[in-house]
Order: structure tokens, then sequence, then C-alpha cells
């Protein structure tokens, strides 16, 4: 268990609290009338509920895997997080060079990075 | 077990036939003989390995000797490297979800293109003709806030469980109460983490497939939820067709094939579920152990190596929530 404390308090109670405040603006952001913001910013109403979901999904992620699961204040938190982050690698593989890329990819690249038949 | 989690897979999956006519999965009953088969060989393994953990009281808690894990209990490490291998499988699925939900237009923006017509809008829809486009869950889940209802509450569901699971923990590995408190107060929040986990799937299923009705309350107007099925969002959709996408000047709807969007869409949320039912048969062990006064602070690890696979399952869902349910 949690040796420290997040403002005097509990980690787990804070981390809780956290969590559902956060998720509470989350579902908040999905019904709130952007229209305003996003003529403001010249985004789309997607685009900008887009990158809340994603600004406030990354800070619960860390809460839940460093708190609750132990991965930042225990004696072998460390090495832990490492083997946690092990796929890290191959995460990023994947969202990067298959999640991201279009799937006309394979057929239709430029003929400059299209791998020759070799004679064959 | 994991021969017979994995004779129950090959099996299950080859009892389905897709059949091209009717477009969509049918029931052949091939194997089923070897289902049963796979499910004996399951439930027997289980229950040898709960037979034996019910006795197991920490007095032997394997650690590791090797570097990087030196007395690390070897427990603790396997469930990380599981929980590795878990990490993998779903960002394959989140992976593909992006792929096709980047390459593929949206089916709003294929609408919003207009009817077809030949002079004046020559790359237009055309009524009857299903356009392949993406379709996102959300754009039913999240088009208001009694559609959403149920992910959200799910979504609350879980961080509670999430939080109620760490409290068994701590109460199972606090030295300073009587053996009698430290029993109710476990079995208090594993039983409670396995209601919200029954509540997670129920609520699944009503959102899939059976939806629910608000009377009219005064305060509250009357309201019928159409589960997705119900709305025609399902893997076999190639003439969905969504409320929305009625051509005003002439009352002609988009009809779209949506089967790839509602593929990512519950291999994705259903894989997840799996893995809450999954939880469910361990809670249910765990709960039952618990009452008989079997965690104590030596053999309270057990609870916090359950812990980390739910929340696990926590984590995939902060992930799943925004990125199906609410984008």
């Amino acid at each position: 268990m949690a040796q420290y404390k997040i403002l005097g308090r509990d980690p787990y109670w804070m981390n809780f609290y956290g969590l559902m405040i956060l998720t509470a603006i989350e579902v908040g952001a999905v019904g709130a009338d952007m229209s305003s913001t996003a003529e403001a910013l010249n985004m789309s109403e997607d685009g900008i509920t887009l990158w809340i979901l994603t600004i406030i999904a990354i800070p619960k992620f860390f809460m839940i895997a460093a708190i609750f699961m132990h991965l930042y204040g225990d004696p072998d938190s460390g090495i832990l997080t490492m083997t946690a982050l092990f796929p890290a690698f191959f995460i990023i593989i994947m969202i990067l060079f298959i999640g991201l890329t279009h799937p006309d990819a394979a057929t239709g690249l430029p003929a400059w990075c299209r791998p020759g038949t070799w004679g064959l | 077990m994991s021969i017979g989690i994995g004779l129950f897979l090959f099996v299950f999956a080859g009892m389905f036939d897709y059949d091209l006519e009717l477009s969509e999965h049918v029931y052949t009953g091939e194997g089923l003989i070897w289902m049963f088969v796979a499910i004996v060989i399951t439930s027997i393994g289980m229950f040898v390995f709960w037979r034996q953990d019910l006795s197991f009281d920490g007095t032997y808690e394997p650690l590791a000797t090797g570097s990087p894990f030196k007395n690390i209990q070897i427990r603790k490490v396997g469930m990380f490297v599981f929980l590795m291998s878990e990490m993998m499988v779903f960002t394959s699925l989140f992976s593909t979800y992006m792929r096709y939900r980047l390459g593929l237009r949206r089916c709003d923006d294929v609408f919003a293109d207009g009817l077809f017509d030949p002079v004046a809008n020559p790359t237009g829809w055309q009524e009857a003709v299903p356009v392949t486009c993406f379709e996102p869950a959300s754009h039913l889940i999240a088009s208001s806030w009694w559609h959403l209802a149920p992910g959200a509450v799910n979504t609350f569901a879980l961080i509670i469980s999430s939080f109620t699971i760490v409290q068994a923990l701590r109460y199972a590995k606090k030295t300073d109460i009587d053996e009698e408190l430290r029993r109710r107060r476990v079995t208090m929040f594993l039983g409670t983490t396995w209601v919200l986990a029954i509540l997670f799937l129920t609520l699944k299923m009503v959102e899939w497939f059976v939806g629910f009705y608000i009377p009219d309350l005064g305060f509250i107007h009357e309201h019928e939820i159409k589960s997705l099925v119900a709305e025609g969002y399902t893997i076999g959709a190639d003439h969905y067709q969504h409320h929305s996408y009625v051509d005003e000047a002439t009352g002609a709807h988009m009809t779209a094939n949506i089967r790839v969007s509602a593929s990512t869409f519950y291999v994705t949320t259903g894989t997840h579920g799996a893995h809450v039912a999954g939880g469910i048969i361990g809670l249910t062990y765990m709960t039952y152990k618990a009452w008989r006064g079997g965690y104590t602070p030596t053999n309270a690890v057990s609870i916090e190596y359950f812990g980390l696979y739910w929340h696990f399952v926590d984590l995939v869902w902060v992930i799943v929530f925004p990125f199906f349910y609410l984008y």
C-alpha cells in the first residue's frame, strides 16, 4: 500500500475523487455546445471534443496506473513500470504505422517508395 | 485451464458460419460436444486451482531470485507480464479502429455531399445504393443524455469498483483490527466490486440488445431508448439507415454499409466486456474466500494481484469510453 500522501490526504481517495471529476468533465464536454469556441479557434466542434477527450484520458490513464496499480511509490515500482512499458515500442509501431496509415497505403504509395520486382 | 480455454475458443469460432445469401453468421452447432468438453476441462482446472488457493495462507510466497526481478513476488511479475500481453491485444484492436476511422469517410460527411443528380451533383449519394462509410457508434450513443446513460454509468461503476478493490486490499492488510471486522470489510468491498461488475455487464446488454423506457414523470419527459441492435447498428448492416440521413427536399434515405465500423465497435467493447466477465468469475470465488475469512495480512497479496487485472480493465475502459462512445 502507498506510503505517501496527496495534498496531505489518502492517495486512493484523492485518486478516486480525481477520476470521478475528470469523467464528469468528459461526459459534460460531449453534451456541451462548443460551436462558438470552435468558430473562434477555426476548428470543427468534433475536433475540439476529440482534443478535450484525449487531454482528459491521458491523466486518467496515468492516475490509475501510478496510484491504483502501485506503479508509483512502492519499492518495486521502477522495475514493474519498465515491465509494463515494454510493449510501448510495439504500441507505437501499431498506432503510428498501422493506425494512422491510409487504407490505400499499400497500393497507393508513390512509385519512388515502392520496392521493385527485382526482375522476379 | 489453458487447454480448456484454447479448445473452447477454437470450437466456438467453428460453430458459426457466414451465410453469404443472408449476409449474417448462422449457428451450425458443429463441435458442440467439444465445447462441453472444453467447459469441463476449464471448470476442473479452475476447481483444482481454487481448492489449492482456498487454504493458501501466504506462508510460502515464492520470490524471484534472479535479476532484474530479485526479491519481487513471482506471481506479481507474472501478472505484469500477462498484462503486457493484454495491452498488445487491446492495442491491436485500437489501431484497427484508428486505421478505419481515419481511412474511411464518415457517413454524415457523405450525407452532407447531398443527393445524387447527374448534372448538379454527380458525386452525391443515391437512394437504395449503400455507401461504404464509417458510422461511429457515438453518432447514436452520444446523440442524447439518455442514450449515453448506460455507458456513462458504466464508466463511474468501473472507477468505483477500482476503488473498492483497493479498499478490500487495504482492510485485508490491516493488522490493527480484529479478524471478524477484517472478514466483514473485505467481503463487503469484494462483494461491492462484484455487484458493480454485474451492473456493468447488465447495462452493456441493455445498451446493445434491450434498450429502455422512461415514462412521463412530469419533470422528465417520456423517452424510449432503442438498443443499438434495434437501431440497426449491427455487424452485418449493409443497408443501415440513421434517422437523420434523410434528404429534406425529396424524402430520400441514404443507406450505408457500416459493417467495418460496427465490427470495430462490437469487437473492441465486446473483448473488454469478456474481460469484465472473466473478472466476475474470479471475484465470485474471492468473495466466497473472503466470507470464509480466508484473507489475512499474510496472504492479502492475492487481492492485490487480482486488483492489478481489474485496474487494467478499468484502464482499457478509460481509452475505450471516450473514443468509442463519446467521439
